[in-house]
């Protein structure tokens, strides 16, 4: 409930919540809109009855505090069904911004024709480099067309020290760029202070003992060591100190996910700069991190295309990010190279539409949740109709008096009614606040066309007003599911024979 | 009846479900023993129709749930156990995913990389190209895309003395029929290998029928485009979704593309060396597989060299399980919440559920329980009485809605259809019947514990003194 704190007062005002479901294509426009302004309505008027006409509220309150242990565990019941709701939806929620975050509207993403995806994508068949030279493709402040050159690959990668019993490869997502600056600008990333992008190299070297000419020298106390030759380093409580040798390491770019990630291989909570790590036969030592969070980039690391290539066997490029002006040119540019480049066979997508594409698993996810949820909220609905079908019998005469003394059928249902409402309420609201816990939790999780391939993500959680308004609406419409019948059934209750 | 049989049989595969099958068989014989409270259990669950009803619809639906997530969760568990026996293992491009080998290494991988006396070799291989393709180029959507693995066809299914034998998993659960016609169509596509198989999930997509005649234009081997005759298909469920094709074909026709590009002085195919994407080799044990790891990998346990036959590009041994869990791990934290907090939710929500239900019964009956105790019921046998009616509800709901789970997903649906790495469904097993009942009466128990407690204190003085 990071975002606003007394949302989850607003339950009578639901259209967020349509508007959420609309979004994630769960409902048609027309049955949206159909079955947002029947809630409203019957909403309103349930409260206007009960604020204009003679309800006996204050009896249902009553009712509701002394039979309070039967009705706390119809409130728990809504709770799990509804904090459950909000922690899955804040988990869809945030592989969709996510996958949104990523993309820039003005960029135009290009794969060979037929690639459902980057992996596959192969621009080397033939010559691809003009793409770049179109006139709606934006030049730079150092007079460089705003075109990244990219080799995306996936690296099984052994996980040092695994555990037992536990997973002992990792899939680690590269990005080879010719280069990093043109790269980080197109995609709008940059690096935290520290960092900087890798050289024209790529590679750095660095001094390496070399362990076959170690010379060590024991030292019989502990920190009272000699060291003749200057400064070798501390090995297992000895000096050792050999010949030195030149070692060329990879230079890295970490986005901020998969730093953590690899940083708990080496105990720690991430690596920076200046820490070294394996991918493949090579080391790569970590030269910036770049600023990701919230975007696919986070679980990449960027590399030197032409070093890291070979080295797995790739040449040419799998994809090309092209940077226009604004979201209209990137259409043009888009139709204007699938259409008339002929080149090459290739496919250019505007970039958010491409990211758009990769929301087939997170719909995958919410078809899910929505049948999850479907049958979890039976088991709500089940409650309070148990609870209320039994308060009913038990308080028929009750019902009687109240019919007695003047009440009305109708202000009997209402009245009934609103009391299972009154349970549902509770129960969604400490539910909603309950589920928002899961608010800004990392997880990791694959975003996907579809069609192969897709994406390991680390995403944060994200539960927003939508989410915990859709979440009320769902404790709401249990309340009414669930206690309509028994209210039909206590407005039909016969005053004399009831006294009987 | 056959699918009765192997309903049963499934069943009685894991000793659990022989116990599960034992202790169901000692509660019908104590229903029968003590014929009386067993009516009398019933009696009082039939005074309330309509709250037993809607307590069990509730429990049968959570159950459904529950029966769906682990028949997932089960599943993947299961393939990436490792295996001590009989298991398979996999050799792939060592750094890179897709892996892409050179289609020469075959040879040498299905013989183990033997070179040396004591040298193990595998009791069975199996390679695999992946070779993806539209029906419709200028249309292309993911209803007119088709994936072949690419094998020799006698590894996907051959019968040696009437008895099934295949490399992959699962093939020989098909029924008589379908392994029948499925082995004279991997005849078939030996002797021509333009024949293909494609799985009936697949066909209907494409909205195609065996016996018709495809032309698929590569996404993958660009500028191989075959035309192929589907001459069968793979029932629904696990291989629904699946196409396979002689590997003959595809390597044929890469050889033809370079031949065509020697004559024209074009480069050859870029794929021509990398179209061997995965080898299957069988080994019997742990020790097996560490020895061919070494031959294949060029390196022991301990970290001793011996050259590898396979530098460029260096090729990996995994186990088919470590392999799978690697490809699985993007859905740990997924897979971690639906073990760790959706089952629990369903499960508090059913045992809620059950508990209302329960309590509002023990109330309504408190003078009818005092009563009982007038009549000389013990307290314990009270207690029992509730707990009876609660385990009752719990256990017939969760075992005939876990049966119908079974029947309706896999004979009408054809398994769970959730996509999930390469797994697009999966089979409810038989082992879901036991764990309908004993979610049901774990349930029932926890939601009517209490309230049976407070039946069995009911004190009969209250109860009248309020009554008079």
């Amino acid at each position: 409930m990071k975002d606003e704190p007394g949302t989850v007062l607003l339950f009578i005002l639901p259209p967020s919540s349509f508007i959420l479901l609309k979004e994630r294509h769960m409902i048609s426009t027309t049955t949206s809109l159909i079955f947002l302004s029947c809630s409203i309505g019957f909403l309103v008027f349930m409260v206007l009855l009960a604020w204009i006409g003679r309800v006996p509220i204050k009896y249902n309150l009553r009712n509701i505090i002394v039979r309070w242990p039967i009705n706390l565990l119809v409130a728990i019941a809504f709770t799990v069904v509804v904090g459950m709701l909000v922690f899955m939806l804040a988990f869809v929620n945030g592989m969709y911004r996510l996958t949104a975050g990523s993309g820039h509207p003005g960029n135009v993403i290009v794969l060979s024709d037929g690639a459902l995806d980057e992996v596959f994508s192969n621009l080397g068949y033939r010559d691809v480099s003009k793409i770049e030279l179109n006139n709606l493709v934006q030049t730079d402040d150092r007079g460089r067309k705003m075109a990244s050159w990219e080799l995306y690959m996936i690296n099984n990668q052994p996980i040092p020290n695994a555990v037992k019993g536990g997973r002992h490869n990792r899939f680690l997502q590269l990005r080879g760029v010719d280069d990093p600056v043109t790269s980080g600008e197109v995609h709008g990333l940059t690096l935290y202070e520290d960092g900087k992008w890798f050289s024209a190299a790529g590679v750095e070297e660095v001094d390496k003992v070399n362990p076959a000419a170690i010379r060590d020298l024991t030292v019989a106390v502990a920190g009272d060591f000699a060291d003749p030759m200057g400064t070798g380093p501390l090995v297992a409580g000895r000096r050792v100190f050999g010949s030195r040798t030149k070692q060329t390491l990879g230079q890295a770019v970490l986005g901020e996910g998969i730093a953590r990630e690899l940083g708990q291989d080496q105990k720690k909570a991430t690596l920076k700069i200046g820490d070294t790590f394996d991918i493949g036969p090579k080391q790569w030592v970590v030269v910036g991190i770049m600023k990701s969070a919230g975007s696919t980039f986070d679980s990449e690391i960027w590399v030197k295309r032409d070093y890291a290539g070979p080295l797995f066997g790739k040449t040419g490029h799998s994809t090309c990010v092209l940077r226009t002006a604004d979201a209209a040119s990137a259409a043009q540019l888009a139709t204007d190279l699938t259409t008339n480049y002929k080149e090459s066979a290739i496919q250019a997508t505007v970039e958010t539409e491409y990211y758009e594409k990769l929301n087939t698993t997170n719909l995958q996810f919410l078809v899910t949740i929505a049948i999850v949820m479907f049958f979890m909220s039976i088991g709500g609905v089940v409650g309070v109709m148990i609870v209320m079908f039994a308060a009913i019998s038990q308080r028929s005469k009750d019902i009687g008096i109240l019919r007695i003394v003047g009440f009305r059928s109708w202000q009997v249902l209402v009245s009934f009614f609103l009391e299972s409402l009154l349970l549902a309420v509770i129960g969604g609201v400490i539910g909603c606040a309950v589920g928002s816990l899961g608010n800004g939790y990392s997880a990791t999780s694959m975003v996907g066309g579809g069609g192969g391939g897709g994406k390991s993500v680390v995403l944060k959680m994200s539960v927003d007003t939508s989410i915990l308004m859709l979440g009320m609406l769902f404790a709401l419409v249990m309340g009414c599911v669930g206690g309509l019948l028994p209210a039909i059934f206590a407005m039909r209750v016969r005053p004399l024979e009831s006294l009987r | 009846m056959q699918k009765l049989d192997d309903l049963l049989l499934a069943l009685l595969e894991n000793p659990l479900n022989v116990v599960f099958v034992g202790v169901l068989l000692l509660v019908v014989v104590l229903c029968v023993a003590y014929f009386q409270q067993f009516l009398f259990i019933l009696k009082n669950l039939s005074r309330n129709l309509v709250r037993s009803i809607m307590v069990s619809i509730a429990v049968m639906l959570l159950v459904v749930v529950i029966t769906l997530v682990w028949t997932v969760t089960a599943a993947l568990d299961q393939v990436t156990q490792e295996k001590s026996k009989d298991f398979k293992a996999i050799a792939t491009e060592r750094f890179q995913i897709p892996s892409q080998m050179p289609f020469s290494y075959e040879r040498e991988l299905s013989e183990g990389a033997v070179r040396r006396p004591g040298d193990v070799t595998p009791q069975d291989s199996m390679s695999w190209s992946f070779y993806g393709g539209t029906i419709d180029k200028e249309h292309l959507t993911r209803e007119n895309i088709v994936f072949f693995f690419c094998m020799e066809p006698k590894k996907l299914l051959r019968m040696e003395n009437d008895k099934p034998i295949s490399m992959m998993d699962d093939i020989d659960q098909l029924s008589t029929t379908d392994l029948y016609l499925l082995e004279k169509a991997c005849e078939e596509m030996e002797k021509d290998p333009r024949k293909v198989v494609i799985g009936v999930t697949r066909l209907e997509a494409l909205k195609k029928r065996v016996g018709e005649t495809i032309r698929i234009s590569s996404l993958n081997y660009r500028g191989i485009d075959l035309d192929l005759e589907i001459i069968g298909s793979f029932p629904k469920g696990r291989y629904g979704q699946s196409a396979v094709m002689n590997r003959r074909y595809l390597n044929n026709a890469l050889d033809a593309y370079n031949r065509d590009a020697d004559k024209t002085g074009t480069p050859h195919h870029p794929l021509s060396d990398k179209s061997l994407n995965l080898m299957w080799l069988r080994v019997p044990d742990t020790k097996s597989f560490s020895q061919l790891a070494e031959q294949i990998e060029g390196s022991d346990a301990e970290g001793h060299q011996r050259p590898s036959p396979f530098a460029a590009p260096a090729v990996k041994l995994e186990t088919a399980s470590s392999g799978i869990a690697a490809f699985l791990d993007g859905y740990r934290d997924l897979l971690w919440a639906v073990s760790y907090l959706l089952v629990p939710s369903i499960l508090a929500t059913m045992a809620l559920v059950l508990a209302c239900a329960i309590s509002i019964g023990v109330r309504e009956r408190r003078t009818e329980m005092a009563v009982l105790k007038v009549l000389g019921f013990g307290p314990n046998h009270i207690m029992s009485l509730i707990l009876g009616e609660a385990l009752l509800i719990g256990v017939v709901s969760g075992l005939v809605s876990s049966a119908l789970t079974y029947a309706i997903f896999n004979w009408g649906f054809g398994g769970v259809n959730f996509p999930i790495a390469f797994f697009p469904t999966f089979l409810v097993p038989g082992d879901a019947l036991r764990w309908g009942v004993t979610v049901g009466a774990v349930t029932s128990f926890i939601g009517s514990v209490i309230p049976a407690w407070t039946a069995r204190s009911v004190k009969v003085s209250e109860v009248f003194a309020k009554v008079a």
